[in-house]
């Protein structure tokens, strides 16, 4: 819109700048939008925690202590006022043992010492490496986990970063994931296969409410609380539908896909080994998926075909994952395990042959009949209109949903102190005092601050990184 | 095309035709920031006596600004400025717009749950990382070592023809930076004090137990033994510390929208969030009582437009301080009114 009054508008032209511009340009886009964004949101959080204390003062026996209650709550604000303010390093906790590595990053238990409390502190190295996708995963799982506030999640306390790392401080579940209940036990009763079913449906329920699609629900990212229920956890993969133009539906292909070499190996020997219910074998094969979802590949053996045919996919792409998990759970292992991923990828191809329940394993028809509506045609997949089919399937009778994560669990850790880690297969993992930096930037890491002032601000991506809940613990 | 107001359009150009440099014989108003072996940062006061000499009043004081509006045409006040014609981009209504709706002082107002202290440290911090979002992309360099923003382009710290800005050196002597310089000197001193918990405490522990009912708003107090954040161990300082370093915020912005609007942010599409964060600094700078009229000049006209399209509501400081005729005119100008 020209008006002679006022400098005219010329055509506009981002490539006149060179990338790091652009880079720069991507990132401060976003960091606006999220800055008004967590602005409206806290303010709002804020204005709520005002009415509810003013309309607990409605109560006449608490007169006498409302100075005292609007005191508490002022120091809780200016608690996490300073919070958001505190610059977070890792210096600030005390790291007490590594429970996780992967390819990216490692978790470890760690104590923050202004306080003492136990934290899981998930670590992801920047590298000049870091690619484009490896930052999106980051931000997904930052996003998804930063909103939403279930029982069902895990929950993320703050992020930061520093030149060399980026952090997410999370709670520290202490039971475990689901993957180690299934090494120790192998096989699931029906009856607790039931209750982790139904645990998982609401899990499930309560991130697409959210508007996130996991896209990546497998037994290792569901985590064990102190009191044996689950919480989603790993939302690397996630994918957002807020905010985006899309109606809902992805076509892409994230995953990497059978390709062409994979049909020269469609015939593999080993398949006939993996589908007899041999236990030793199957736990040497989870072991081996262990070391796998540490790759840079990960497992593929719970992700539903559309995901890698192109056809496009939403939310019911986590209910075939669920499926997959319960016949993991009843008959010993996926129903696609190959030794191989590029094998995996056909048999899930192809499931209207592959997919078969084993003669020798006797479950209810109910259970039958639930996987299958799970592991079907996206267009019959039972979950499509929503979590409340799943929940209707007759395997659930009896399941009280609303209750369910006051019932008392089937396995309950017994935990020796709030750093117990039984239930982390620690034993593989290197134990360093320190979250050890790539060595040729340890000293950097070591000054923190660097000599070039605009250096430690500015050098970094993601710099809208930061994340930070209001705890319960600042009141 | 038509424009019916093309009659005054011609006056106008009349008018501005001659350079600004012309009809304001003031060498560029500095106020200075130096720094000096303990840290500190001075200011002298900003003064546009030597414009106001010449012209009519300008917008210097809440009371005066008023006495314009109710007096001067939109058309005179806009004069009055100096701007050069034709006038900037991002003063055209059209690309003054936002990424966000609603009322943006529900970002800045002061909850009645939180410590007037704490209230100012955090929007401190909020307005710097935000600001520095920005200034990234002028500042940041490619891999042949150039920037947008580079001792060429800016050789001096400007906000237009009347406005520049010189550092101290350690001699207390005011020197003339390349605007990037300045810009670097400045983020180390204000993270400097940002990241010195002397200045703002980040302990948990001493937060404010007890409410004063005198520290009931934000204006700052007058009374030597108490000042603004006492209780929760912000320092007797604090409030002028966070005065200056909004001070000096406020001068990054005006350079980024005089020498930077649209090369590179219009092309980069980032205008509308430098307008979004912009407007909520300046209104929360002055609900705050951090930045006063004064300081305020190199982006007066856009902060008048602001207020006469709705950005600023009526009941903020920032309101207060804007010039509706001025704004008006500018959206009329823009055929927008």
């Amino acid at each position: 819109m020209n008006v002679p009054e006022f400098s005219s508008a010329p055509e506009k032209y981002p490539a006149r700048y060179g990338p790091r511009a652009n880079r720069n340009q991507e990132r401060c886009f976003q960091i606006a939008q999220s800055f008004f964004k967590n602005g409206v949101a806290r303010t709002k959080a804020r204005y709520e925690r005002w009415k509810e204390l003013e309309e607990r003062l409605q109560d006449p026996a608490l007169q006498p202590k409302r100075e005292e209650l609007y005191m508490q709550l002022r120091m809780s604000e200016s608690k996490y006022l300073r919070f958001l303010r505190t610059k977070e390093s890792l210096s600030n906790y005390t790291p007490i043992k590594t429970i996780g590595k992967g390819y990216a990053g490692e978790v470890k238990l760690v104590r923050r010492k202004q306080d003492g409390r136990v934290y899981a502190l998930k670590r992801l190295v920047k590298t000049e490496m870091m690619s484009h996708e490896q930052l999106a995963r980051v931000r997904a799982e930052r996003d998804a986990l930063a909103e939403a506030d279930s029982d069902w999640v895990v929950k993320l306390y703050t992020t930061f970063q520093d030149n060399m790392s980026l952090y997410l401080l999370m709670e520290y579940l202490p039971g475990g994931d689901l993957m180690a209940l299934l090494i120790k036990y192998q096989i699931f009763s029906e009856d607790v296969t039931r209750f982790y079913a139904a645990e998982m449906v609401l899990a499930i329920e309560a991130i697409h409410r959210l508007g996130f699609i996991h896209r990546d629900i497998k037994p290792d990212n569901i985590l064990i609380d102190r009191h044996g229920h689950i919480k989603l956890a790993n939302f690397g993969l996630s994918k957002g539908f807020r905010g985006d133009r899309s109606n809902g539906r992805y076509k892409e292909n994230q995953r990497p896909g059978p390709s062409d070499n994979q049909k020269r190996n469609s015939v593999n020997i080993d398949e006939i080994s993996l589908t007899v219910s041999n236990r030793p074998q199957i736990n040497i094969w989870r072991h081996c998926r262990k070391v796998l979802a540490y790759s840079t590949v990960g497992t593929p053996d719970y992700v539903a075909p559309e995901l890698f045919t192109g056809r496009g996919y939403s939310f019911e792409i986590d209910w075939w994952s669920l499926g997959t998990i319960l016949y993991e759970c009843l008959v010993g292992w996926p129903p696609f395990a190959s030794e191989a991923a590029y094998d995996t990828y056909t048999k899930i191809i192809n499931w209207r042959e592959s997919f078969i329940f084993p003669d020798d394993v006797q479950l209810h028809p109910n259970s039958i009949g639930l996987v299958k509506s799970l592991v079907c045609d996206q267009e019959t997949r039972l979950g499509r209109h929503g979590a409340d089919e799943i929940k209707a399937h007759p395997f659930f009778a009896g399941v009280d949903f609303g209750t369910l994560r006051h019932v008392r669990a089937p396995f309950q850790p017994g935990l020796t102190s709030d750093v117990d880690t039984s239930y982390f297969p620690v034993e593989d993992l290197p134990q360093t005092e320190e979250f050890s930096p790539p060595a040729a930037a340890a000293g950097h890491l070591a000054n923190g601050a660097t000599d070039d002032p605009l250096k430690p601000d500015m050098s970094l991506p993601l710099i809208d990184y930061t994340f930070r809940r209001f705890e319960k613990s600042f009141m | 095309m038509s424009n019916i107001f093309s009659g005054i359009n011609a006056r106008l150009r009349g008018t501005s035709n001659k350079p600004a440099s012309t009809k304001s014989p003031i060498s560029p108003t500095s106020d200075d920031g130096r720094l000096n072996s303990s840290g500190g940062l001075s200011q002298k006061s900003h003064s546009s006596a030597s414009l106001s000499s010449k012209l009519p009043p300008l917008p210097a004081s809440p009371s005066l600004s008023q006495t314009i509006t109710m007096t001067g045409s939109g058309e005179d006040i806009l004069t009055s400025y100096h701007l050069p014609r034709p006038l900037p981009l991002w003063l055209n209504p059209a690309y003054a717009r936002h990424i966000v709706k609603g009322n943006f002082m529900t970002l800045s107002a002061r909850p009645k749950t939180v410590e007037p202290g704490e209230w100012i440290a955090h929007h401190v911090v909020e307005h710097y990382r935000n600001l520095w979002n920005f200034v990234r992309v002028i500042y940041e360099k490619e891999e042949d070592g150039t920037s947008i923003c580079n001792p060429t382009t800016c050789p001096k710290m400007s906000a237009g023809t009347n406005h520049s800005y010189t550092w101290l050196n350690s001699r207390f002597e005011p020197i003339e930076l390349p605007a990037i310089e300045y810009i670097a000197l400045m983020q180390r001193w204000i993270s400097g004090k940002i990241d010195d918990t002397k200045i703002f405490p980040t302990e948990p522990s001493g937060v404010s137990f007890a409410a004063n009912p005198n520290i009931g708003n934000s204006t700052l107090l007058s009374g030597t033994d108490e000042w603004i954040g006492k209780r929760s161990g912000f320092p007797k300082d604090f409030s002028s510390i966070c005065q200056t370093i909004f001070l000096q915020m406020f001068r990054v912005y005006a350079h980024l929208y005089w020498a930077h609007f649209t090369e590179p942010f219009y092309h980069l599409n980032l205008e509308k969030q430098l307008n979004s964060c912009f407007s909520h600094f300046v209104l929360t700078a002055t609900a705050l009582d951090m930045l006063k009229p004064p300081a305020l000049e190199p982006m007066q006209p856009l902060i008048d437009l602001w207020a006469a399209n709705g950005t600023f509501p009526p009941e903020s400081k920032a309101y207060e301080y804007a010039n509706l005729n001025a704004g008006n005119r500018l959206l009329q100008m823009a055929g927008m009114a």
